[in-house]
């Protein structure tokens, strides 16, 4: 613990500062959102909407398929974050609990790969759900990010914290490597897995050069690629692209607050080291 | 940071025979089971990474559309690499904006960390603060900074020129696209690195600090003398990993300004991977000149990521025994 530093007037002023900065683009994002088209196009603009108005909100509704977008979202992130927790948890317990012979140059490849960025996958990686015939499909979406050797090593990290008695006495039992990796293993590494889901869970949502390659058909796309499409054919109405925004980034904004220290855990983490 | 550290901790030193004598047989008789458990990894691995680098690797000696097969042109993608204007144009915005956008994150992010350091009443709910760039969705952020930096309605050019300025054209100009590129990137990227530097100054101990008061150091002086120097493992890896993300900027120029037309303010922002996308997929026909891009890309992050190694070598502190 680092010395107790001491608070000054001027610790809340900084605070104060730096808070209110990072608000203003969602204080404005709402407010917009609330004014009526006629008052975005007002010079010199008006903070406050007058009148408070839905109208931006509902034309929402109209304009872009929300709800499918939002159901695709949750339906990509779920089945991306169950496969590769499923994915890297069985390679992470191959190399931190069995020790399969060669298990250090299959982690040097691991780490190697993730040195690699994925972006420049992007091509032949079209190429090949283009040949699976999988383009403008949920499936899509996922399948290329399944393998995701950052979460391989994360969960190796916390698998060799699991005792070995605990595993060997398991054995003893007759228990298969499936069980305990789903009774022992897993439980006791519970923080990671966690973690892996919820740094899952964000890249999904952050996700926008994929799904405007892989999808053509906005029933196919997640929040973000499709309210990157909006933009381009109503530049105008920025009342209904505000409340868009904002309704996309409530649903993760809500989870968050929610979950709020382990989403700073998992961030954390991410930075290994 | 040393990614290798596990693996040293492994026991990589000791030979391969003495390993399997000392742990029986146990470890072979497993052998298949775990071999079975990495399957599925591997699978998709050499599918969507080693077979995918190949084939990547191959289109870019071709000239593939999005139709017909790809024919083999053996050089000329990469002669044209030499070559080709958008190019540099794409290079050079992507190196200014890594330039200016990573002390941006480094400077914000520390200054969020340092506040973080104190127990004040509401921490929390800063804290929170912090990290809602972090959990919000790109599009949204990306778009309402469009919005404050629209040039007749937009709320910034309003205060522009209620100090009496005449307002800035900022999407008609390369100055005011890097300003607002830069600064909706490092908006996008600080909460991490803000994180991962405040765990890093509770590592560093406390005895230093008291020291240093003892010998009537003040405030700014430990900050520059203590904090900083100890800070600069994790202050590396945050380089390091906001420098790579950087030159992977992609999704702020696309929506900032989408390739609708390809007009003179798409290239204010053309970054290098906005320059393949559009290589291929919207302007089809160029996919094997685009491979060739993307792995021009992939050798300028790793030529960047070994400079940045080096460099670590001489400037990161990592104490005594380490």
């Amino acid at each position: 613990m680092v010395v107790q530093y001491r608070i000054r007037w001027w610790t809340y002023l900084a605070v104060t500062i730096v808070g209110l900065v990072i608000l203003v683009p969602f204080a404005w994002m709402a407010s917009t959102a609330l004014m009526t088209t006629g008052q975005t196009l007002q010079v010199p603009p008006t903070i406050i909407p007058s009148p408070f108005t839905l109208d931006g909100t509902l034309e929402v509704f109209n304009r872009l398929p929300f709800g499918i977008l939002l159901s695709n979202t949750i339906i990509v992130s779920i089945g991306r974050v169950l496969g590769t927790i499923v994915i890297c948890s069985m390679a992470a317990y191959a190399l931190a609990i069995i020790k399969v012979p060669g298990a250090n140059v299959i982690l040097l490849f691991v780490l190697a790969l993730i040195m690699v960025p994925g972006d420049i996958f992007i091509i032949p990686s079209y190429s090949i759900i283009t040949s699976m015939r999988l383009t403008d499909t949920l499936v899509a979406l996922a399948l290329p990010s399944l393998f995701d050797v950052f979460g391989v090593f994360l969960l190796y990290q916390f698998f060799r914290g699991v005792p070995k008695e605990m595993v060997e006495a398991a054995r003893m039992d007759g228990a298969s490597h499936l069980r305990i990796l789903a009774t022992i293993v897993v439980p006791i590494a519970r923080s990671g897995i966690i973690s892996l889901a919820i740094l899952t869970t964000l890249a999904e949502w952050k996700e926008l050069l994929w799904p405007i390659v892989v999808n053509r058909s906005l029933d196919k796309m997640t929040l973000g690629p499709g309210l990157a499409l909006l933009r381009g054919e109503y530049t105008t109405d920025w009342n209904v692209l505000m409340a868009a925004g904002l309704l996309a980034a409530l649903p993760m904004v809500i989870i968050f607050l929610i979950l709020q220290k382990r989403f700073i855990a998992s961030f954390a983490r991410s930075g290994l080291k | 940071m040393t990614s290798t550290s596990p693996l040293h901790v492994e026991g990589a030193g000791s030979t391969p025979s003495r390993r399997y004598v000392r742990l029986g047989s146990l470890r072979w008789r497993h052998a298949s089971t775990g071999y079975l458990f990495l399957l599925p990894l591997f699978v998709g691995l050499a599918v969507f990474r080693i077979y995918a680098f190949g084939y990547n690797v191959w289109l870019s000696f071709t000239k593939a559309g999005a139709f017909g097969p790809p024919r083999f042109v053996g050089m000329d993608n990469y002669r044209r690499l030499l070559s080709d204007s958008q190019l540099v144009v794409a290079l050079y915005n992507t190196l200014k904006f890594a330039l200016i956008a990573v002390p941006g994150v480094v400077v914000v992010s520390l200054l969020c960390a340092l506040l973080m350091q104190y127990r004040f009443r509401g921490e929390s709910v800063f804290r929170a603060i912090v990290f809602l760039p972090a959990v919000c969705l790109p599009t949204a952020i990306i778009l309402v900074f469009g919005w404050l930096f629209q040039t007749q309605y937009g709320l910034v050019n309003a205060a522009v020129e209620a100090v009496g300025s005449s307002p800035i054209s900022w999407f008609g100009s390369e100055a005011g696209v890097t300003t607002v590129v830069s600064i909706i990137v490092v908006y996008l990227s600080f909460s991490v690195p803000a994180i991962i530097l405040y765990a890093g100054m509770q590592d560093i101990p406390s005895d230093v600090y008291e020291a240093a008061m003892l010998d009537g150091a003040g405030p700014v002086r430990r900050f520059f003398s203590i904090t900083l120097p100890l800070l600069t493992p994790s202050l590396f890896f945050v380089i390091l990993t906001s420098t790579i993300g950087i030159l992977k900027l992609f999704d702020t120029v696309y929506i900032l300004l989408p390739p609708v037309d390809h007009s003179v303010a798409t290239n204010y922002g053309l970054t290098l991977v906005y320059y393949y996308y559009y290589l291929a997929f919207i302007d089809a026909g160029q996919r094997g000149y685009a491979a060739a891009v993307s792995l021009f890309l992939l050798a300028l992050i790793l030529g960047v990521s070994i400079v940045l190694l080096r460099l670590q070598r001489r400037f990161v502190h990592y104490g005594e025994d380490g």
